[in-house]
């Protein structure tokens, strides 16, 4: 499900791979941006993906070309950032942030959750 | 006082003389009580001989009593309908029902609850309906009190549970007090809630009470349960009893209706014959037993479940819940049985949001049988029956007393070849429980040593806490991850949700479940939504006055989360600015000291907690205070999602 949306997004950016090289973005700036524009509401605080369906906003290798394209133009109920909201120097700095976020640990490494 | 035909002392035996029948000749004010006593059965004697002096003389008030009024005999008849507790915030156009509960009644069964607004009553009468499966009454005055309490009654209308309400008026214009018992009273007191009240009534006469409010409690608990309004007249509670040979009727309540049998046998036979079968159970277990008769019924056709979580309908251990399989599982189904689901549409189609896109998200073909009382609801002001969904077999009757017959029906349908059949499917349906368990607790790990905490951290903390105590979580349907995580396998582990999603009950509600469950050794713990509390934080005071023992943990995130949401989506959709969301959405600048709110109160109470490293602790200490009879809160400063 993920990788064909991730396909229509990037059908719908119209990149290529050649394309899908990401500018350098600030990931300090990308995360004071995150919580500029309330994407926690529906991604996590720590863009960590929320409790309504909504992922993290990138799942680790997900190429640029793919963001910006469900940036611009979402398929289920996330607003549309456009350029004019978010520029692309602004979303290579979100897409800096997302990717440097730490993997969660395993399930199995957190004592907690070996009580279910 | 038996049930049947009770007689209430006749009246002539008594002392009783109307109050504001003011006479002219009785002994000196200031008098001993007994001697006060006698004298005004010699005044109630002359008064029958003489009529009383035209209003505006003087009168010695001192010496009128009414020493039987119309409240103790109103108490009667509540008495004989078992009712444990009533919930009220005191006032004027009840006062004398009050003292004879509190005088008369001795403050038992039913015991006088303090609540701090209307609308605490009524959300923590139903809590605690849902808990303790039988109802609680509340007073409240027929105009303001009754306008505070509208929201929850409406949830609990919603939410199909039954709460007995009494609401003070006075009729008699001539007898209101000038000024504030004027505006007070008003000439049809129920009719502001009728949309959402099964039935409502104002008694003239003490019998007429007594039929009436027996009639209203009948009604109320037959399914679908509701709430029901009963108006107190002023002067037929305060005035001495008149009527002669009054009688509380006996309470005898009807059995709720079974599903046709034909319709179930049909049924039976299209849930056999699917390749994929589902149930969806919505609000259909009310108690132990409907649990018990779901989980045989999915095991019979080994056929997976889906549980809205509005009622705890089906254990979260057995490998045929896969709620969180929904999607799935709805979009290959071929047939779908849904017991009293109050969306059934929704469960066959999605609508995005904002554009309004409708999409189907079952088969074209996909056969519906819903068993349920949608067509008993005839109430239209209120849109709470949702988007119309055509059914290919509609069944009216009860939900849990019909899952019994229809697991009997499906068995007699059941050939030897087509059991062996089903009894194959088991072996994928526990894969896909296993599946489905582990996905819930890797999406757990995301944001996990995150502050402020993880709502996934926090439920796997709180559990951590309560793991080996028989528990009620008192409000379950706000925060999915109990439901996805905990071992649930009891009825009262989940008790579901306000019914109408008004902002307010999470915390009344949970005082009222605590308080059912507080004599049966269940702990009772609560995630509590920091936007609910701040509507009516006074039933914390209630809980600790009345040493309810909750276990209150603060999901504080700081906001009306959901909102923002929206206010983003219309930013979106009309292409300006998304940052400003936060306007009139968040709750900070100053953040609200949960903690402190608490203790004022006189709840015990820690926080704000922010490191999720810390929260284990504070639950200990918290859990020793709410073992030891008495509320306790947490606030933890939670992720916004």
């Amino acid at each position: 499900m993920r990788i064909a949306m991730l396909l229509a997004a990037m059908l719908v950016a119209g990149t290529t791979a050649a394309q899908d090289k990401a500018p350098s973005g600030s990931a300090e700036r990308g995360k004071k941006l995150f919580v500029d524009l309330a994407c926690y509401s529906c991604h996590g605080t720590h863009a960590q993906g929320g409790g309504r369906g909504a992922e993290p906003p990138i799942p680790l290798g997900y190429p640029w070309a793919g963001f910006l394209g469900v940036l611009r133009k979402p398929r289920q109920d996330m607003p549309a950032y456009e350029e004019k909201l978010v520029s692309n120097k602004e979303a290579a700095d979100l897409y800096a942030y997302f990717t440097a976020i730490r993997p969660a640990p395993a399930a199995k490494d957190l004592p907690l959750l070996r009580n279910f | 006082m038996s049930k049947e035909k009770s007689k209430t002392p006749d009246v002539n035996q008594e002392s009783g003389l109307d109050r504001r029948t003011f006479l002219k000749g009785a002994a000196a004010a200031g008098a001993a009580a007994g001697a006060a006593m006698a004298a005004a059965t010699k005044v109630a004697q002359a008064a029958e001989a003489k009529p009383a002096k035209p209003e505006g003389e003087a009168n010695m008030r001192g010496n009128t009593f009414v020493s039987r009024p119309g409240s103790d005999f109103m108490l009667d008849v509540i008495k004989t309908l078992n009712i444990d507790y009533v919930a009220s915030n005191p006032a004027s156009s009840f006062r004398s029902l009050h003292e004879s509960i509190v005088n008369y009644g001795g403050n038992r069964k039913p015991e006088f609850l303090t609540c701090m607004h209307e609308e605490s009553s009524v959300g923590m009468a139903h809590g605690y309906a849902k808990a303790s499966g039988k109802p609680m009454a509340i007073l409240a005055h027929s105009s303001v009190g009754l306008q505070h309490a509208a929201m929850a009654v409406y949830n609990a209308w919603a939410d199909r549970v039954p709460v007995l309400m009494f609401g003070g008026n006075g009729m008699n214009a001539a007898k209101r007090r000038p000024g504030v018992e004027w505006t007070h009273c008003v000439q049809d007191p129920a009719g502001l809630v009728r949309d959402f009240i099964k039935w409502d009534d104002q008694p003239a006469s003490l019998q007429h009470f007594a039929e009436s409010t027996v009639r209203a409690y009948k009604m109320m608990m037959s399914p679908p349960q509701e709430p029901v309004m009963i108006t107190l007249d002023i002067d037929l509670q305060e005035e001495p009893i008149h009527e002669k040979n009054l009688s509380i009727p006996k309470l005898s309540l009807s059995a709720p209706p079974q599903a046709d049998e034909r319709a179930l046998r049909e049924a039976a036979k299209m849930l056999t014959a699917a390749q994929n079968p589902v149930i969806v159970a919505d609000r259909c277990a009310r108690s132990q037993e409907g649990v018990d008769a779901l989980v045989k019924l999915a095991e019979s056709l080994q056929c997976p479940v889906i549980s809205t979580g509005n009622r705890m309908n089906f254990p979260s251990t057995h490998y045929l819940e896969l709620s969180e399989s929904r999607a799935g599982l709805i979009r290959n189904a071929d047939v779908i049985l849904m017991l009293e689901v109050q969306d059934p549409w929704g469960f066959l189609h999605s609508l995005g949001d904002p554009w309004k896109d409708v999409r189907r998200t079952a088969k074209p073909d996909v056969k519906v049988i819903q068993i349920s009382f949608a067509d008993f609801m005839m109430k239209s002001n209120y849109q709470d029956f949702q988007r119309f969904q055509p059914a290919d077999l509609a069944i009216s009757g009860d939900a849990q007393t019909s899952l019994a017959p229809l697991t009997d029906a499906i068995r007699r349908e059941l050939s030897t070849t087509r059991a062996a059949e089903l009894a194959g499917r088991a072996d994928g349906m526990r894969k896909r429980y296993r599946d489905q368990k582990e996905r819930m607790k890797t999406a757990a790990t995301l944001g996990w040593e995150a502050s402020p905490v993880s709502t996934a951290r926090l439920c796997a903390e709180v559990w951590n806490a309560i793991k080996n105590e028989n528990y009620s979580l008192a409000v379950s349907d706000r925060i999915a991850w109990p439901k996805r995580l905990w071992p649930t396998t009891k009825f009262h582990n989940m008790m579901g949700g306000s019914g109408a999603a008004g902002v307010g009950y999470s915390a009344p509600g949970a005082v009222g479940v605590a308080l059912a469950n507080r004599d049966k050794g269940i702990l009772t713990v609560t995630l509590q939504p920091d936007g609910d509390l701040c509507y009516a934080p006074g039933v914390l005071w209630t809980a600790a006055h009345h040493k309810i023992p909750l276990l209150i943990v603060m999901y504080n995130n700081r906001g009306y989360v959901q909102e923002i949401m929206h206010l983003q989506r219309m930013a979106g959709l009309h292409r300006r600015d998304p940052k400003t969301a936060k306007i009139g959405t968040m709750i900070y600048d100053p953040e609200v000291d949960f903690a402190r709110l608490a203790q004022a109160f006189g709840v015990w109470a820690e926080g704000p907690i922010s490191d999720p490293n810390l929260l284990g602790p504070s639950l200990e200490r918290a859990l020793k205070v709410v073992k030891g009879g008495a509320p306790a809160l947490v606030d933890v400063v939670c992720q916004l999602r």
